[in-house]
Parts: C-alpha cells; sequence; structure tokens
C-alpha cells in the first residue's frame, strides 16, 4: 500500500518533478494533464500517471518499486478521479507488453498490432458499439467519417458521390463536443440531409473514431514519430475493428486544400488503409462551400449567404441559432 | 434501493476491490467481475456481491467489480459503498445494514 499524492491538475514544481521522471523513462509528457497521482520514495518520485479527459497517460513506475502494486495504486487514483469527473468510458494507449498489467486493472483490449495496444475499462465495449451499428444491404461497403460542423451542401456533394460508388455506405458523425454545432445536432442534421440517400447509413462515432481518446502521444519517444503514430491508432482502429466488422473496403474523403493537420490525416489513411485492404478515395470537394465560411457567416448574420451554402434542413436549424 | 447514478468505492490495491454500480435499463444484475481469484474465488465473490445488493434492495444495476483479493467483509463494504453512492443515499445505518 502506497501514500498516493495528487494535483488536479498538478502544477509547479510537483509538475516539474513528475515530467522529469517520465522523460527519464524514455516517455514524453503533454501539457494535457488534467489530474496526475505519484508516489514518493525516500523523498523521490518512484511513480507517476495522469488523467488527460478520459484518456490514462504517461504512467511509469520506478524499476525499485516494480511488483509491489504501486501501478495499481496510481491507476486506482487515476480511475476514481475520471468517476469523480463524470467520466466512466475510459482509455489506455499502451506498449503490447502491458497487456497483462491493465488487464488486471479492469482495462479490456479493444485491439492489438505489434507496436500499439488499444484498451478500454468496459468489457466488450467496442463489440457492443459494433454490434449497435445498422448493417445495410452488404455489397460493396463505404465509408466516410464527417464532423459537419454544419452540414453544407459540400457535405452532401461528398456524400452523393461517395454512395453512388458502393452499395452501402457507412456515416460517422464524431460525437466529440468540441464544436459550434453541439454532437446531436450534428448528427441530427446529417441525418436529415442524407435522408433521400437510401443506400447511406448515419452512426455516431462515439469515441472509438477521431476521438479525444483516440489520438495519444505519451509513450513515444520522438515528436516527429509521435506525430505519425498520432492518427495510426485511430486509422488502426478503424481498419482492424470497425471496417473488419462492417466489411468496409472502401473509405471516402474530401480533398483538403487548406487544414494541414486533416492532409496529414488523409496521408496516414493513403499509406495505411491498403494493408487491410481499404481503398482510399478522395473526391474533389467544391470550391467556396465550407462549413467554416457558414460559421463565419453566421458570425456576420448573413442568412441569406448562409441559404446558397447549406441544404433546407441546415438552414432552418441555423436560422433559429441566429 | 434505487441506482441513480454511478456509485464507486475501492481501490485496485492488493487485498482490495473496486466497485462500481451505475443504473441499469433492465431488471436484474449485470455484472462484470474481474479477479486475480477468479479461478479459486470467482463465484464466491459474485454471489457475496450479489448477496449484499439483494439485501440493499438493489433490483436492477450495472456493477462493474476490479478485484485484488479482497475479503467477503471487504467486497461486502464496498458494494454496500458504492450501492449507496449510486443511490444518492446518506442514511447509512451502521450494524443495522448489510450485516445483521
Amino acid at each position: 500500500m502506497f501514500y498516493v499524492e495528487s494535483g488536479s491538475p498538478l502544477t509547479g514544481t510537483r509538475l516539474e518533478r513528475v515530467r522529469r521522471f517520465i522523460s527519464e523513462r524514455g516517455l514524453s509528457m503533454g501539457d494535457d494533464a488534467d489530474f496526475t497521482a505519484y508516489i514518493e520514495c525516500d523523498g523521490e518520485i518512484a511513480a507517476a500517471g495522469s488523467l488527460c479527459k478520459n484518456v490514462l497517460k504517461y504512467i511509469a513506475v520506478d524499476e525499485s518499486l516494480q511488483g509491489e502494486g504501486a501501478a495499481a495504486s496510481i491507476v486506482s487514483a487515476l480511475v476514481a478521479e475520471a468517476y469523480s469527473r463524470g467520466l466512466k468510458h475510459l482509455f489506455i494507449f499502451t506498449k503490447p507488453e502491458n497487456e497483462p498489467l491493465f488487464g488486471s486493472l479492469g482495462f479490456y483490449t479493444m485491439a492489438k498490432t505489434d507496436d500499439v495496444l488499444m484498451m478500454e475499462n468496459l468489457r466488450g465495449g467496442i463489440d457492443k458499439y459494433l454490434d449497435s451499428l445498422e448493417r445495410g444491404a452488404g455489397g460493396v461497403v463505404g465509408a466516410a467519417v464527417v464532423n459537419c460542423n454544419p452540414f453544407t451542401n459540400g457535405h452532401l456533394y461528398l456524400i452523393e458521390q461517395a454512395s453512388a460508388q458502393c452499395d452501402t455506405l457507412h456515416i460517422f458523425v464524431l460525437s466529440e463536443d468540441k464544436s459550434r454545432f453541439d454532437a446531436n445536432t450534428r448528427f441530427e442534421l446529417v441525418k436529415k440531409g442524407v435522408a433521400h440517400i437510401k443506400n447511406a447509413l448515419v452512426h455516431k462515432s462515439e469515441d472509438y473514431l477521431i476521438s479525444s481518446a483516440t489520438f495519444p502521444t505519451y509513450f513515444l519517444k520522438e515528436t516527429a514519430d509521435a506525430e505519425r503514430i498520432n492518427a495510426d491508432l485511430d486509422i488502426i482502429l478503424f481498419a482492424e475493428r470497425i471496417a473488419k466488422r462492417l466489411g468496409i473496403t472502401r473509405r471516402f474523403v474530401g480533398t483538403e486544400p487548406y487544414c494541414p493537420v486533416t492532409r496529414a490525416y488523409n496521408g496516414r489513411l493513403k499509406a495505411i488503409l491498403p494493408r487491410y485492404g481499404i481503398e482510399l478515395i478522395e473526391i474533389e470537394r467544391i470550391d467556396g462551400i465550407s462549413a467554416s465560411r457558414v460559421r463565419e457567416l453566421m458570425d456576420e448574420k448573413r442568412l441569406d449567404e448562409i441559404k446558397k451554402l447549406v441544404p433546407e434542413t441546415t438552414y432552418e436549424c441555423i436560422a433559429k441559432m441566429i | 434501493m434505487q441506482i441513480v447514478t454511478t456509485g464507486v468505492a475501492g481501490t485496485m490495491e492488493s487485498s482490495d476491490i473496486m466497485v462500481r454500480i451505475e443504473p441499469s435499463e433492465h431488471e436484474g444484475i449485470e455484472l462484470t467481475l474481474e479477479s486475480a481469484v477468479m479461478q479459486q474465488f470467482g463465484k464466491q465473490i459474485e454471489r457475496v456481491i450479489k448477496d449484499t445488493l439483494k439485501e440493499l434492495g438493489v433490483a436492477s444495476a450495472v456493477v462493474n467489480a476490479v478485484d485484488k483479493g479482497a475479503l467477503d467483509c471487504t467486497i461486502a463494504a464496498r458494494v454496500s459503498a458504492a450501492a449507496y453512492r449510486a443511490a444518492k443515499r446518506t442514511d447509512y445505518v451502521w450494524n443495522g445494514g448489510v450485516n445483521k
């Protein structure tokens, strides 16, 4: 049994000491820790771990303390803190050799490759999610992952193009609530906006696709490498579990002339998906229509300009908002 | 006892058990148990958890437990604490409750 200290978030000298402890063990600690727990032994940090939203990160135990249950104390503190914050669905992304350790601490494997292990705290969580998805008619199955903040004629064009190239199209709308339009509104607008496309099925991505949980960096030693595997986790989870279960062989994206992150993500999709027998298909986007343009016009309250860029259902929603 | 929110008690340290109790849409207790001594005492642990909930009058809940070799009295105490928290009840009666 250890005495666990914590900070919510940890700051100042204590944070610096934990940061040094973590970096000495080959991990790099970002600035995203909301809560950090640590154990001191003879005035030195001997174990530490952090909670970044709903992901347990930067967990390390000094060699001298290994096998003594220090990891269990740290993880207990992190999990208890997460629950007290109302976070129920927790994740760990770690090295494959840590499977027995975290497996004994209430985490279950979602996906595993030679390099990475993805775990969640719900037994069969991802399986239940996959079981809940409507499967459609089958045939050639495609997928698109979209934020649609909000749903525009540009998105509609992309989905129409994509749906014409497959028998069943799964559309995953991001569930992360970090956009101007909340997750439910975005989902409903997509659903209404594509209702006329008979082979399109609209799903919530929940925590399993492009969520704040699927982009960790902590176990990586070099930042450059981190950027690479950062998107890779998300893509591997999609390919290994979601695409495999739904029989997806095509993933559709819009060409991305502006955002470097999205462009890099598309690049990684192109590099990884073919290994799983999934083809990446880029659809040329329509010039001048973008969700960010719609949001700008909302700020300027130019409703008639917005009307030209979005479907009727999105327009009605915006008209109520401004 | 009506489970209305998520209640947690205990830790995953040696000889303890971490119990999380959540509301369920269905009747009955949906239990997920992970234990270091599953082979030897899995059935017994499940029984203690279910009996404790029954005595508390919890008829519907999702229960997740990670056991690290807790004794029965520890299990009952953790389940009871988690249930009271999940029911938002603070009227716990010492010596009058679970082990009477």
